[in-house]
């Protein structure tokens, strides 16, 4: 079973040789699609055995998820992984998150980091979660977390999906695509390291927003 | 009938862009729905200024309070809302085609560096 992985980038030359070196050995291909940075991201990650995709021009993080997944498909990957490239989530956790597919538990495993230890910002853990995963119920998506970014999915979910949105609304755009699918789905602990704040309050208003554009445009 | 002259303001901007939708038209600019779309919105407004009297007498017929040029105002800013709300979607499929162009490009110039020795291999070196 070929096992690739998906890591979106932009402009994290500082954290993308600690990341690569600690995934690629766990998985069977590695993707870093660039998203037009600005620092030296695609050259340090072409020091690895990976496959470097450039976009020329920054189109977000789902749109580079998707190009990834693109190309992951077309090269043969039966389960595709996503991980973000800023060293905030644990690759030793890359193994706990394939398990359920590879013993045929699962279809869609979803990291979860409140079955986890991490260690949220107080407004995060209590403000802005709630109100995501509240926004997820009413789209009919029941996960702990609702804006996780480390998942694996099988070949044939993934060829049923499409990520669209290229801001941060494609964590809520995947899971309820994953959930129409009607595939068996699972939600394993995962653990975090933040290094910034990550998303703010405004952050969450725009993903609503392009939630709600997407949904008039298509 | 006489004109106030914030009617005849307004009929002159209403002229002035009419005559510039033409313009656009002959140049070829604008295609023919979007031609026919704002000369619907010209000549609806410019009428609606010139019957604003009658508007008025309507507006009160059907029990509103407010007079024809609010009931003016009140389209217009519902229009113009349509108009944007419009205007984003069409900023959104022109931003997915912009990434569909960047994906192709990307995935065209892929590189993979399979065959090079990592750094931990030319450490052990």
């Amino acid at each position: 079973m070929k096992i690739a992985c998906v890591i979106p980038a932009y402009n994290e030359a500082k954290n993308i040789a600690a990341v690569l070196e600690k995934v690629y050995p766990l998985v069977d291909e590695l993707i870093v699609v660039d998203d037009h940075s600005h620092d030296k991201t695609s050259a340090i990650a072409l020091n690895y055995p990976v496959t470097v995709i450039r976009h020329p021009i920054n189109r977000g993080q789902g749109a580079a998820l998707e190009t990834g997944n693109q190309y992951a498909l077309k090269n043969g990957a039966d389960i595709i992984v996503h991980f973000d490239a800023d060293d905030q989530f644990k690759s030793e956790e890359i193994p706990v998150v394939l398990a359920p597919l590879l013993n045929d538990e699962a279809d869609a495993v979803f990291g979860s980091r409140f079955l986890g230890h991490a260690n949220f910002p107080p407004l995060k853990r209590y403000l802005i979660m709630p109100l995501a995963r509240q926004i997820n119920r009413w789209l009919g998506v029941r996960t702990t977390d609702p804006q996780s970014g480390f998942r694996a999915l099988k070949r044939e979910i993934w060829e049923q999906i499409t990520i669209t949105n290229r801001g941060m609304a494609h964590c809520t755009e995947i899971l309820f695509k994953t959930v129409k699918t009607g595939c068996r789905l699972k939600e394993v602990p995962i653990d975090v390291t933040y290094h910034h704040f990550g998303q703010k309050i405004s952050g969450g208003f725009r993903i609503i927003k392009d939630l709600l554009l997407q949904k008039f445009s298509n | 009938m006489f004109f106030s002259w914030q009617q005849l303001l307004a009929l002159i901007i209403i002229t002035f862009f009419t005559t510039q939708l033409f313009k656009q038209k002959r140049r070829k600019r604008i295609n023919g729905s979007e031609f026919i779309l704002w000369l619907i919105f010209w000549s609806t407004s410019g009428l609606a200024i010139i019957f604003l009297k009658p508007l008025d007498r309507l507006t009160a017929t059907l029990g509103l309070s407010a007079s024809g040029i609010n009931i003016l105002f009140y389209l217009a800013t519902l229009t113009l809302f349509y108009l944007v709300f419009k205007m984003r979607l069409h900023l959104v499929r022109l931003e997915q085609d912009l990434t569909s162009l960047a994906r192709r490009e990307a995935l065209r110039g892929a590189r993979s560096q399979t065959n090079r020795a990592t750094p931990r291999d030319s450490d052990s070196k």
